[in-house]
């Protein structure tokens, strides 16, 4: 018994270190194992942004050099283009016949304007190209004016033939400094992301072995030459004046005075100034203006009244617009009385949009059986309760005048005459339309409906010229009085 | 290298294909031409949806202007999308979907139909994060909301 029950006891012990062997060996091959999958884990995590920042190294790459790629062709296009327009430009001095300058001053027009375009789709900073942009906008435009004409038979003049001199002249130092630029470019002295930087850096002028930058190229045209001519990039026609802006300077409060009457006294609740606006032309006072109403957030308005006059050239109320109640015809109505009340006598509706409940619809003066579409104002009607919300009569201030114009030499039948599509004819009438050039054309205006497309053409009433053909491109939501 | 490690290993690795795989791409999303009220009022949302409705407006009045201007690219697409003209081009808010009902539509539309609270102005600038010294040397015409706009 004894005997038996010590080995019992032993068997017993041996018995239960083996199981703690066991157990133990069992929890160091689970921990080995835990251990094991969190390194797996994170040799994995390692792979996988490993792979991912490569992938998307090789993508940032990739597209790099497609940009890279991009302003290299628009870089050597802009080069091919500047040498065709010095090369044309040498041409058109040489031209003898009339018909021979207008085909190759067509030729400088294109080539030019393509520069002009290419130059902007290169990353340079604003600042920078706006010059050699100018330069080459006007080259297209002068060479337009002149090509035309030319192909009227008229010769060139010796003024124009001396800034035809002079812009090849600037056109060489172009082409030169391109092909500088295009040196450092190729060499990979200059590299189009520090192009993009160039402002930043103020890497202008820095040293004598800086590659030749854009900043360099513009610097040339600050000398350039003021152009006289009729185009609408001419320097007259950005410095204008504004003829219909009448009456003597008027303070603030005149200005606060001249706005509540404007849009009605019941209407505004207080009135408050932002800002001075000096902009030169029309110089104005900036207002805010809350508006009687229950909803605060929608009763803002925003107006200026100029310094000048004490007129309101704008005002914008931006709300909500609910129901229709009221149709285009009587929201015309709404806007000529308006007008009426507020001292523009004789204004015509021409021509309205309409969108989102509200439409604006453009008035021009009309006086003797002329109107005068440069002396515009628009006024903008929500079509839920007829409110007048908007008011713009920069048109009319910058351009309404006395104009003592000439009988025209043309009748109506005679100019009827002239348009091709005759038949389709709705409505005619005498107009004074402006031109791109900052001139005013007095013509026989002829409106009428082609395939469901409004029209209006205009034949000059002195000359028979064709002036103008309009479209009017979106039907659905523009549309034209007849 | 067992089953089950073989498992820790691949798993996150067909997770992440299928992210890269399945990210879109940037830019080009949209399908049918963009009209120019709707560049322009995206346009206005990335450059100044914060702003006043007048600043609104201002903002695409000067990038109208600039189609006019010669300095400038003569289209719409060209003004904006020129490189280093606009941060909402750069920095991708231009490709932010709006609602065809937000002011910023009301706000492009207003400048397309010619008003133009600045009266010609070329450039503006937020005075608080420009950076571009260049920009200072011109002459501010007019303040509206947080920009400021020079000819």
């Amino acid at each position: 018994m004894d005997n038996n029950g010590i080995t019992n006891n032993e068997e017993y012990q041996v018995i239960k270190e083996r199981e703690n062997k066991e157990k133990k060996m069992r929890k160091e091959l689970r921990d080995s194992d835990a251990r094991n999958r969190a390194k797996n884990f994170i040799i994995a995590i390692l792979l996988a942004t490993t792979i991912f920042g490569a992938y998307q190294l090789n993508r940032a790459n990739t597209l790099r050099r497609q940009l890279d790629n991009s302003y290299n062709r628009a870089f050597h296009e802009l080069v091919g283009y500047v040498q065709n327009v010095e090369l044309m430009l040498m041409k058109a001095r040489l031209a003898s016949s009339s018909e021979m300058a207008a085909e190759v001053l067509h030729d400088v027009w294109r080539e030019a304007s393509s520069a002009s375009s290419t130059l902007t789709q290169l990353p340079i900073s604003l600042g920078v190209i706006s010059n050699t942009k100018k330069f080459l906008t006007q080259v297209s435009d002068l060479s337009r004016v002149i090509a035309r004409q030319s192909a009227l038979g008229m010769e060139i003049s010796e003024e124009q033939e001396k800034t035809l001199a002079e812009l090849h002249k600037l056109s060489v130092s172009l082409e030169n400094s391109l092909s500088e630029m295009h040196q450092d470019l190729i060499s990979g002295s200059l590299k189009w992301e520090n192009v993009a930087k160039e402002e930043t850096k103020e890497m202008k002028e820095a040293s004598e072995n800086m590659p030749v930058t854009f900043s360099n190229v513009n610097s040339e045209f600050e000398k350039m030459p003021t152009l006289i001519y009729d185009g609408p990039f001419s320097e007259h026609m950005q410095n204008r004046k504004a003829l219909g802006l009448t009456g003597e300077k008027v303070t603030e409060n005149q200005a606060i005075t001249n706005l509540h009457k404007f849009l009605g006294k019941d209407r505004v609740e207080n009135v408050q100034k932002l800002s001075d606006n000096n902009n030169g032309i029309i110089d104005t006072y900036n207002f805010r203006v809350a508006l009687n109403g229950n909803n605060k957030s929608s009763n803002i308005a925003e107006a200026d009244v100029s310094v000048k006059g004490g007129h309101v050239i704008w005002f914008l109320h931006n709300r909500e617009v609910g129901e229709k109640t009221i149709d285009v015809r009587k929201a015309m109505e709404i806007g000529a009385e308006f007008l009426k009340e507020r001292g523009f006598e004789n204004m015509k509706q021409s021509y309205y949009l309409n969108n989102d409940g509200i439409a604006t619809i453009n008035y021009a003066y009309h006086e003797n059986g002329i109107t005068y579409y440069p002396d515009l104002i628009k006024v903008k009607v929500a079509l839920d309760n007829g409110d007048v919300v908007g008011f713009e009569a920069n048109g009319y201030f910058m351009n309404h005048r006395d104009r003592n114009l000439e009988p025209p030499t043309l009748t109506e039948e005679e100019a009827r005459q002239l348009v091709r599509k005759g038949e389709n004819i709705k409505s005619s009438g005498l107009a004074v339309i402006p031109t791109n050039y900052g001139t005013e054309l007095l013509c026989y205006e002829f409106k009428g409906k082609l395939e469901d497309r409004d029209f209006i053409v205009y034949i000059n009433a002195y000359t028979g010229k064709e002036e103008q053909v309009l479209i009017i491109i979106n039907s659905e939501e523009g549309i034209l009085t007849m | 290298m067992d089953k089950r490690s073989m498992v820790y290993i691949l798993v996150p690795l067909l997770v992440l294909s299928f992210v890269i795989l399945s990210s879109p791409p940037s830019l080009g999303q949209e399908a049918g031409r963009v009209s120019d009220l709707q560049l322009l009022a995206r346009a206005i949302n990335g450059e100044a949806r914060g702003e006043p409705y007048e600043g609104q407006v201002a903002v695409g009045a000067v990038i109208l202007n600039r189609v006019k201007s010669p300095d400038f690219p003569n289209t719409i697409a060209g003004v904006i999308y020129q490189p280093g003209a606009f941060t909402a081009v750069a920095d991708g808010q231009i490709n932010v979907p709006i609602d065809p009902k937000s002011t910023v539509v009301k706000a492009a539309q207003d400048a397309l139909n010619g008003w133009d609270p600045t009266y010609g102005c070329l450039y503006y600038w937020n005075p608080e994060t420009a950076t571009s010294k260049w920009i200072w040397s011109k002459k501010v015409v007019v303040k509206i909301g947080k920009h400021n706009f020079a000819k």
